[in-house]
């Protein structure tokens, strides 16, 4: 136990989280695996080549005349804008890659594209949810490991970046295909840029950055766990499901020492 | 902080440009002027505004003059006949005038006749089986396009191509010691060579009047901002090397670029059978698409406007204005089935794609914000 307290990075929640939230400063703490190294790192790519390919993608449409100030730049700029979107696309598909070889051959990833898995609770889910946020219900519902929220962000960013990555391989393959499959494919990659951009924004930006105990950011992207008191509220089910079996607590559960000096490593905490 | 010393070093990079060509103009002598026009028309304010309302202005710049294309010309050489003053026998310039310039290839004097024959045999030119063109008055003139353009300055703010130019000129003067000459040769020269306007100018140029519905309707032609859609014009907005504008698709290879004809001409390089050569090699001048098959190059470059939606709707669609009902009858003609079954597609995935953010977005938004009050009621 000793052994694995060293090698795990230390944490703390005590200035991210609402007062209520707040424990006491020294002492092991039980927290709760939601994201794994590898599911972690998978995340940071992402989200580093996701926020290229808006740039760089996006930068296509800027109007002529609010390019004027490039200049004689624009020709270089153009090129390593090029440059850039094919590299995050490739990197991008890549991950995609690694990611579905991840769910079909790695205990984790089984476990995650199982508990990802639609179910009808989710629907009877999402309508008590709305009814508990329009004040017809006193609480909201019992949350397994992921919710309906996350099951339909996970859908969406499926089938967005195989939509994309299709798309923008024709796109790079142009001169191979009918100019009718390459109309296509700019007209859904224009499209679909647009809608995975706002859905990013409004649904994953809000649920980690702006909501209520999350702002400024939901530390979990970095470190991975979650506290109990946090376990208890957010995902009831899977936390009693956790506390009920000793091999889910093996996976799931860790102890960590409480101490600032993890995040300040990483320059959260000052 | 590095973005905004990048920024003033262009600041700096262009008041240096102003400052230099400003040198390069007023080092060059300007032309003696042998017929005295200058004597009145030296005078900055010299003008008038004309039956129509127009202001005209009769100044000449001596040193601008002298440094254009034109500028060793007489003024007589172009404006032709003016023997009194006040000018009242005043004819419009007719760029097909000899203009009393030997033209060494062939010793016979020169005059631009050459070029205004391609150009009258191009889809611009008046005329049309021996008739003029119904609203011939629309078609652009030498003048619309070329001005007295000045040489490019012969010395310029980036001083390697300087001190080319200047290594140049000394061997040209080994053997043509008159330096004025020299110069001027020298210039016309290098003045050849280069792209005398850049994608974006030629665009503009075009777009001057193929963007006007009204007079595109006249002559049956839909307007092309739909160009603008297109990855070509991307490349163009940022000023990419070679990205492809209007002359390069539409002019044929090895062809002048007055000679530009409509795409049901087979000699037109957007006609159906030289679509291939078009897109992948350009005569061996430009590979854009090196690897380009028939099925990619007869697709359509400029996005779907006008003529396609007419096409696709209702066959007996009746349009306001009897021009417009020309664009209609053409449309008929030009859009094949498989286009407007193509437009449609497009339509439909764009609706579909619209909705979908609508509603997709939409039901977030709202979502979340609940969220956001049911969250804060509750912890408050």
């Amino acid at each position: 136990m000793e052994k694995e307290q060293e090698t795990k990075i230390k944490i703390t929640d005590v200035k991210m989280s609402d007062s209520s939230f707040k424990t006491e400063l020294d002492g092991d703490k039980l927290y709760f695996i939601r994201l794994n190294l590898s599911e972690r790192v998978q995340h940071l790519i992402f989200v580093i080549c996701f926020i290229v390919l808006v740039i760089t993608g996006f930068m296509t449409k800027i109007s002529k005349d609010m390019l004027g100030f490039l200049g004689g730049a624009g020709n270089i700029v153009f090129y390593y804008r090029s440059l850039l979107h094919r590299t995050a696309g490739v990197i991008m598909i890549l991950t995609s890659l690694y990611h579905i070889y991840y769910l079909i051959f790695k205990p984790a990833g089984r476990r995650l594209l199982f508990d990802m898995m639609p179910r009808v609770k989710d629907i009877t889910d999402m309508i008590s949810n709305i009814r508990y946020y329009l004040g017809l219900e006193d609480s909201p519902p019992e949350f397994d490991r992921f919710s309906y929220k996350h099951k339909l962000e996970y859908g969406a960013l499926f089938a967005g970046t195989t939509l994309m990555s299709v798309t923008g391989v024709l796109m790079w393959t142009e001169q191979d295909w009918s100019k009718f499959l390459i109309d296509i494919s700019t007209l859904i990659h224009g499209m679909e840029a647009i809608l995975a951009c706002l859905a990013i924004m409004v649904w994953h930006l809000y649920e980690v950055h702006l909501r209520p105990h999350k702002f400024p950011i939901d530390h979990m992207w970095l470190t991975g766990v979650i506290d109990e008191e946090e376990m208890k509220e957010e995902y009831p089910i899977h936390y009693k499901k956790i506390m009920n079996d000793p091999e889910l607590q093996k996976i799931y559960t860790e102890v960590r020492v409480l101490t600032d000096q993890g995040l300040k490593k990483i320059g959260f905490v000052k | 902080m590095l973005s905004s010393v990048f920024f003033y070093s262009i600041i700096l990079a262009l008041i240096c440009s102003i400052f230099f060509v400003g040198i390069g103009f007023a080092q060059s002598v300007a032309s003696p002027d042998e017929e005295n026009c200058l004597f009145c028309h030296r005078y900055p304010q010299m003008g008038r505004y004309d039956e129509t309302g127009k202001k005209r202005v009769f100044y000449i710049n001596e040193k601008m003059f002298a440094n254009s294309v034109h500028g060793h010309l007489k003024c007589t050489s172009c404006h032709v006949g003016l023997d009194t003053i006040p000018h009242t026998n005043i004819e419009k310039v007719d760029c097909s005038t000899k203009c009393h310039i030997v033209e060494p290839s062939t010793n016979k004097e020169f005059s631009h006749v050459n070029m205004i024959e391609k150009y009258e045999a191009s889809v611009h030119g008046k005329m049309k089986n021996g008739k003029i063109k119904p609203h011939a008055e629309d078609l652009p003139t030498c003048k619309y396009c070329h001005a007295n353009r000045m040489y490019n300055p012969f010395r310029t703010i980036w001083g390697k191509s300087e001190a080319l130019s200047r290594e140049t000129l000394t061997r040209c003067m080994g053997c043509h010691t008159q330096e004025q000459w020299a110069k001027r040769f020298y210039s016309h020269f290098t003045h050849r060579m280069r792209r005398r306007r850049s994608q974006a100018e030629i665009i503009a140029l075009c777009t001057s009047c193929h963007e006007d519905r009204k007079k595109m309707a006249r002559h049956g032609l839909e307007t092309i901002e739909t160009y603008k859609d297109t990855f070509h014009f991307t490349q163009v907005k940022y000023g990419v090397e070679n990205a492809p504008d209007c002359i390069d698709c539409h002019v044929p290879v090895n062809y002048s670029t007055h000679y530009i004809r409509p795409k049901t001409d087979p000699t037109s390089p957007v006609y159906i059978t030289n679509r291939v050569m078009t897109c992948s090699n350009q005569g061996g001048l430009k590979t854009c698409h090196p690897g380009a098959h028939a099925e990619f190059a007869s697709g359509r470059v400029h996005a779907y406007g006008i003529k396609a939606k007419i096409a696709a709707r209702d066959k007996k669609i009746k349009m306001p204005s009897q021009a417009e009902n020309l664009v209609a009858e053409r449309a008929q003609q030009e859009i094949e089935n498989k286009e407007i079954f193509h437009y449609q597609v497009l339509k439909i995935i764009r609706l579909f794609y619209q909705m979908l953010i609508a509603v997709v977005v939409g039901s977030m938004v709202i979502h979340q914000m609940l969220d956001y009050i049911r969250t804060k009621k509750r912890h408050h």
